[in-house]
């Protein structure tokens, strides 16, 4: 059923699932503005699976059997014959807004349109478009080889066989599919974020430092990391941008309203681990 | 900080063989200004027989009492509510006991929901054993500095950060009090790890630093719920698969008890008078159903 799926955008992630795609035996449509970026992009892809023929994961035939299921497109009504279209662009909801209204003219009523947003309102998304049933949210975690979860994001159109197909698809690539509703931060970041936010009142208030907080949340709450490591590892300036995405979404929820220590060290430059500095210092260069 | 003078100094010397309890009590204040100035070496690795008396809430009594009477203690328990069940113990060295033993070198104060029936145990404590004995209580849903103005021993008393299946985790939190001498803070390290355990000292605070930050994810997950956002199953496999929780928020719960979790929330609520610790109308009614079954 998914004979040909579309990707739009060539980012970490639409790399990432055109990856996992072509390896299930799925054609795949990579769309991005320019030939560059394409080109970029399926070199990029074929290093991996070069990286995974070495490492005896799969061999060299899958490899260019993976290879040749690629099409580069740069005119979005190239996807007009895909069955199933991924949006993976920049998280910009006007960006988001435009490319589905361009796919929903451009593509055949049948098809199943999907973003991988991990914040924006699938609703809003597909508020502008005449069948906002078929649209829903697909939303993988970092790193993609190693996480199993995606949330299924369901709007307020979408309907039950759109998330039906989306699921099916999930299982395809072998993960595990959660149905959620179309709320801000869904369930991972939504349920996860009080974790980070207790973390930093209980820093504010002088409760415990961050190496003890940290030492806490792993030695008896068996964590895998620290709230302040894991911090520092996603970005601070990126935890402080999804912490203000929730509490705008949520027209100010108090529980949701985020903490000025990330504000303060995001003007300083302490962005983290990418920055050698953030609540740690690091020496070594971040890989 | 105020350091150990008088009786309250002998409390370093507490882990020692219990036959020394009564030397220490009645140690006069220069001979403790002497164990001030040069502590004495305290055996960590076995309290030999020294008793402990663990009050306070199922299951958490029967879990420290477990891990205490593995580690050599001979414990003395009661509960503020009997267990519905009566615990088949593992080890021996267990006795249920509603008399505090008057040879008691160290107490265990385990309750979190009940803070009326804590603190008529804190008081009763205080009365029954040795000036030098401490007491640990459990202070995530009452200050130790609050619970200190109960009683006359103030220099005794040290918090913890104590909810079912904590007691397996290598670390415990521990809330010293301005009234804490490093005697008490001494004897309180050395008992912990005698057990098997470090221990990490914060700020005398509602909720401490996990509970605080477990319970406020418990109370979101549940707001999920409530709003119908995915079931409860799901978000438990989401946040084990998405944010490597080491349980799902409900599955945790289940752990620790829904009335344990209900209790910090409630506190933290009255105690920072803030929105964010509202408890979710859903949890509350979790809790006392499963209280009813």
């Amino acid at each position: 059923m998914f004979k040909q799926l579309g990707i739009v955008g060539t980012g970490v992630m639409g790399i990432g699932i055109a990856q996992l795609a072509v390896l299930s035996k799925i054609d795949v449509q990579l769309y991005d503005v320019n030939d560059t970026l394409l080109r970029r992009s399926t070199v990029r892809i074929n290093a991996n699976l070069r990286k995974m023929v070495n490492s005896g994961k799969i061999s060299t035939e899958e490899l260019q059997a993976s290879m040749e299921r690629i099409r580069t497109r740069t005119s979005l009504p190239d996807l007009g014959n895909c069955d199933f279209i991924i949006e993976s662009v920049i998280e910009d909801i006007r960006v988001k807004k435009d490319i589905f209204k361009h796919l929903d003219s451009c593509t055949k009523s049948s098809a199943i349109l999907a973003s991988t947003t991990s914040s924006l309102s699938i609703t809003s998304i597909g508020a502008q478009t005449r069948n906002p049933e078929r649209i829903a949210g697909i939303h993988f975690f970092n790193p993609l080889d190693t996480s199993t979860l995606v949330e299924v994001v369901k709007g307020f159109k979408t309907n039950t066989e759109t998330i039906d197909k989306i699921i099916e698809f999930v299982f395809l690539l072998a993960k595990t599919p959660i149905v959620v509703k179309d709320t801000p931060g869904f369930i991972v970041n939504r349920v996860s974020q009080p974790l980070f936010s207790e973390a930093l009142r209980l820093l504010g208030e002088n409760v415990a430092t961050v190496e003890q907080i940290d030492r806490i949340a792993k030695n008896i709450g068996s964590f895998s990391g620290g709230p302040f490591e894991l911090m520092d590892l996603m970005g601070i300036d990126t935890t402080l941008a999804e912490m203000q995405y929730l509490y705008e979404q949520s027209y100010g929820e108090p529980r949701l309203r985020p903490n000025p220590i990330l504000k303060q060290m995001t003007e300083t430059g302490w962005l983290g681990k990418k920055a050698k500095k953030g609540f740690y210092t690091y020496d070594e260069p971040s890989s | 900080m105020k350091t150990g003078t008088g009786k309250n100094a002998g409390a370093a010397k507490i882990l020692h063989k219990k036959a020394k309890t009564k030397s220490v009590r009645s140690s006069s204040a220069k001979e403790s200004a002497r164990v001030d100035q040069a502590p004495q070496p305290v055996e960590t690795k076995h309290p030999s027989a020294a008793r402990i008396y663990i009050i306070g809430e199922s299951p958490m009594v029967e879990q420290y009492a477990e891990v205490c009477a593995f580690h050599g203690y001979e414990v003395s328990l009661s509960w503020n509510e009997k267990p519905l069940q009566k615990p088949e113990f593992k080890s021996d060295h267990i006795k249920i006991s509603s008399i505090i033993p008057a040879n008691t070198s160290i107490v265990l104060e385990l309750t979190n929901i009940d803070t009326a029936a804590k603190k008529a145990n804190i008081e009763r404590i205080n009365d029954a054993i040795a000036d030098t004995a401490p007491i640990l209580s459990s202070s995530i849903t009452v200050t130790a500095t609050e619970q200190s103005s109960w009683i006359s021993g103030k220099y005794r008393l040290v918090g913890l950060s104590a909810l079912p299946t904590l007691i397996a985790k290598p670390l415990v939190e521990i809330a010293p009090t301005i009234y804490s001498p490093k005697e008490t803070i001494e004897v309180t390290r050395r008992f912990f790890q005698s057990i098997g355990k470090e221990i990490e000292i914060v700020q005398d605070r509602i909720g401490m630093v996990l509970p605080r930050m477990l319970c406020r994810i418990i109370n979101e997950a549940a707001y999920a719920i409530m709003e119908d956002i995915a079931s409860p199953q799901d978000i438990d496999t989401a946040l084990k698969l998405g944010a490597q929780f080491p349980f799902g928020p409900f599955a945790w719960a289940e752990q620790i008890g829904l009335n344990q979790v209900v209790a910090v929330l409630a506190a933290l609520h009255a105690d920072l008078q803030e929105e964010r610790y509202r408890i979710t109308p859903l949890l509350k009614q979790m809790a006392m159903t499963r209280k009813q079954a």
